[in-house]
């Protein structure tokens, strides 16, 4: 067995090496290039990693910490929090437009996800064929994902004004006018459908590179055995891409939980009629900004959201390893 | 050197506290108070000066009147920022809490409240009291903060308009289009009979009543301590009684519950609402934008039981942590005196808040075009009229009151449960302000 005080210089691998001290004893000097690195090993990694950790801790994790912080406080815009513990989170179970938002995020969860998670995928069935033209329809169902969301908002606003060209198509064919922009549920649903419409594309090009990925061999084995295109589909295609489904659901629930720029631009800034549409982030943003803005409560109200999110996430996990168990 | 765990540990938990404690003593001036600079001095240094959405339309007017300063001034440097309309109150809450608010700043007094109240507003009572003799009284008064002693910023433009209306809409409906309407009774008149001779087809009004509206029709807004708001009593819920009436009967747009004024205004330009509020600025953008709009354009004054017309009016503070006060004060008094207003407000169509600038012939003498027309009943509506949005009521509060009358007109509470409910939400926004 060799001793702790063996040479540093031992070869590389060796048992010696592994029980060598970490530096050499006071007084001598590292005698070659390896033990040098070796030295400087461990402090490596962080000197590498640090740029990454203070940009995250400066933009993700101090932000972070400090609404958890204000959430506890009074504080405003412009004036010093005190500490005011659970009053914001007592405050939100009374305030009726907290409980509006909630139902409004998670009615938005349970309206876009699943279409989310259904549409894109039998698009990406449909485009991924090699024929001629496709890249055409590809590029097409695309465009609206890198379309500026503001101007998004404005094209489905004028379409579905009481005088925009759906209600004129409407009216002409005798259904007569709809309220999409002016009644509260008409309203949500129309601001999901652009939710839907602009992120087909997205998850669409999601789908077609787990499409890629399923054995060819096993659709032929499949159409061997007879199988036809809905037996394929279920029996090959969804297992295949099963990962990416729960991929797709867990990215749209939480983005469609924290929604705010269709319903913001649709609904207006008050949040639909009588503020009846308010989503949660839109909440933080009305409560918390301005030069009056409540920061310590609107805190409170993120700090809820960011439970949700992570809760909904866990929730699409567990579903997924118990399916696969 | 290896991180020993303990320490890393304790580097995180440290790091944890302190975030978590900084936020706590971040920013935010105290209370109250204004500022305490020192005006007296040399006029020197440079300084930055925030405009509000001014850039785009009069840039050569700015860089005229900056320039001139400087000559005025030697050694002095002002560097000036214009900040689009969209978003201009959170612009000013981010520099205010970041400690970058420009020296002078453009403010409204609604925004000029939080400011003053943060200390972050030089009061010019201490520091610029002699110069208040040159401005309109109500307009220097326009800035003073109900609960505070002082006045925060210098009165610079004023803005009121009339009403205007579309003639063939009117006509349309059987009414005499030269004779709109022209009190609160004739107008609810004349808009039930425009919805009803269009079956639905054609509103008159696009926008829920504001809380200007409610000061117009002769609601008390506020007690005079400026701790309670008011708007509740009989009068604002018969105001809103008789806009529910006008819903209910589609004379008020559909679409007003989620309207702002900007949609209100399209909805005008592409006639398909019959009245809509506006200011001399709009005359020249229905000529241009809506040219068959322009041809069946009716002016009246605006609708007021109070025999007082609504005017907005724009102010220019000075930043109470300015490190160059004899500058900023110099400079705001600057762009708000006299000759310079009246310079600007023959650029644009706004109205100068200085003693005796309205008795200038510019604003009393007719020359026969509709521009002249309503730019001189404006002028003369300005003596009297009044700011009427209470300086204490924030953006949250104006929430509050456009979704108690969202409730009301849908029916889903009645007029005077909305105000109270609403009246309630406001004061303890007011109380926690």
């Amino acid at each position: 067995m060799t001793t702790p005080t063996a040479s540093p210089t031992a070869t590389a691998g060796s048992t010696a090496e592994r029980r060598a001290p970490k530096s050499p004893p006071p007084g001598r000097r590292p005698r070659d290039g390896r033990s040098r690195i070796r030295r400087h090993l461990p402090t490596s990694p962080w000197l590498f990693a640090a740029p990454g950790l203070l940009v995250a801790g400066a933009f993700s994790l101090y932000p972070f910490l400090s609404t958890v912080a204000n959430s506890f406080t009074d504080r405003r815009t412009l004036l010093p929090g005190r500490f005011v513990g659970l009053d914001n989170y007592r405050e939100m179970l009374g305030d009726e437009m907290f409980w509006i938002g909630l139902r409004n995020s998670t009615l938005y969860v349970l309206g876009v996800v699943p279409a989310l998670v259904v549409l894109p995928l039998l698009l990406a069935l449909l485009v991924e064929k090699q024929i001629p033209g496709i890249s055409f329809f590809r590029s097409a169902f695309y465009t609206p994902v890198v379309a500026s969301i503001v101007v998004v908002g404005l094209i489905w606003v004028w379409l579905l004004d009481e005088r925009g060209l759906v209600n004129a198509v409407l009216e002409a064919v005798g259904v007569g006018r709809v309220g999409f922009l002016s009644d509260q549920w008409l309203l949500l649903l129309s601001a999901m459908a652009v939710t839907v419409w602009k992120g087909l594309g997205y998850y669409m090009i999601i789908y077609l590179a787990a499409l890629a990925n399923v054995p060819r061999e096993l659709h032929e084995a499949a159409s061997v055995d007879g199988a036809g295109a809905v037996r394929r589909f279920l029996a090959v295609t969804l297992p295949a891409v099963r990962s990416t489904v729960v991929l797709v659901g867990a990215l749209s629930s939480v983005a469609a939980f924290k929604v705010f720029s269709e319903v913001y631009l649709m609904a207006g800034p008050d949040g639909g009629p009588a503020g009846e549409d308010t989503t949660l982030v839109m909440l933080v943003q009305r409560t918390g900004t301005g030069l009056s803005g409540r920061v310590g409560y609107a805190s409170a109200i993120s700090v809820v959201v960011f439970v949700v999110t992570v809760a909904l996430m866990l929730l699409v996990l567990r579903a997924d390893r118990k399916e696969g168990a | 050197m290896p991180i020993p765990r303990r320490t890393a540990r304790r580097a995180a938990a440290a790091a944890a506290a302190l975030a978590v404690v900084l936020p706590l003593s971040a920013c935010g001036g105290g209370s109250g108070g204004g500022g305490a600079a020192d005006a007296s001095g040399k006029v020197q240094g440079s300084i930055t000066f925030q405009t509000w959405n001014l850039r785009a339309n009069f840039k050569p007017y700015f860089t005229g009147l900056i320039a001139e300063f400087e000559k005025k001034y030697p050694g002095t440097e002002v560097k000036w920022i214009d900040q689009p309309a969209e978003g201009y109150a959170d612009k000013l809450s981010a520099d205010a809490a970041g400690g970058t608010l420009p020296d002078v700043v453009n403010v409204s007094p609604d925004l000029l409240a939080p400011l003053a109240k943060a200390g972050l507003a030089l009061d010019l009572d201490k520091a610029a009291a002699q110069y208040e003799k040159e401005y309109l009284p109500g307009a220097w008064a326009g800035h003073r903060i109900p609960g505070m002693e002082g006045t925060y910023a210098f009165p610079w433009y004023l803005n009121t308009g009339p009403l205007f209306y579309n003639k063939r809409l009117f006509e349309e409906a059987g009414l005499d289009a030269e004779r709109p309407p022209t009190t609160y009774d004739e107008l609810f008149e004349q808009s039930l009979r425009i919805a009803d001779e269009s079956k639905g087809r054609i509103a008159t009004l696009a926008n829920i009543p504001t809380i200007e509206d409610f000061g117009r029709y002769g609601v008390p807004l506020m007690n005079e301590e400026g701790t309670a708001f008011t708007f509740n009593d009989a009068k604002g819920v018969e105001l809103l009684t008789r806009y529910k009436e006008l819903y209910e009967a589609k004379a008020l747009d559909p679409q007003a519950l989620t309207a702002t004024s900007e949609s209100a205004g399209k909805k005008f330009l592409t006639q398909s609402v019959a009245m809509n509020p506006g200011s001399a600025l709009d005359l020249e953008k229905f000529r241009k934008d809506a040219p068959a709009l322009y041809e069946n354009i009716g002016i009246t004054e605006q609708i007021s039981s109070t025999g007082k017309d609504n005017m907005y009016v724009m102010g220019v503070m000075v930043n109470a942590r300015t490190e160059r006060a004899p500058a900023a004060v110099a400079f705001a008094h600057f762009v708000t005196d006299a000759r310079h207003q009246m310079e600007f407000a023959k650029q644009v169509a706004i109205f100068p808040s200085t003693a005796g600038s309205l008795d200038d012939p510019y604003f009393t003498k007719e020359d026969g075009t509709d521009g002249t027309r309503v730019r001189i009943a404006a002028a003369k509506s300005l003596k009297t009229a009044v700011n009427y949005t209470p300086v204490l009521m924030s953006d949250q509060m104006k929430t509050e009151l456009r979704n108690a009358v969202a409730r009301a007109l849908q029916g889903k509470e009645s007029p005077e449960e909305a105000l109270d409910n609403a009246v309630k939400a406001c004061d303890r926004l007011l109380r926690q302000s």
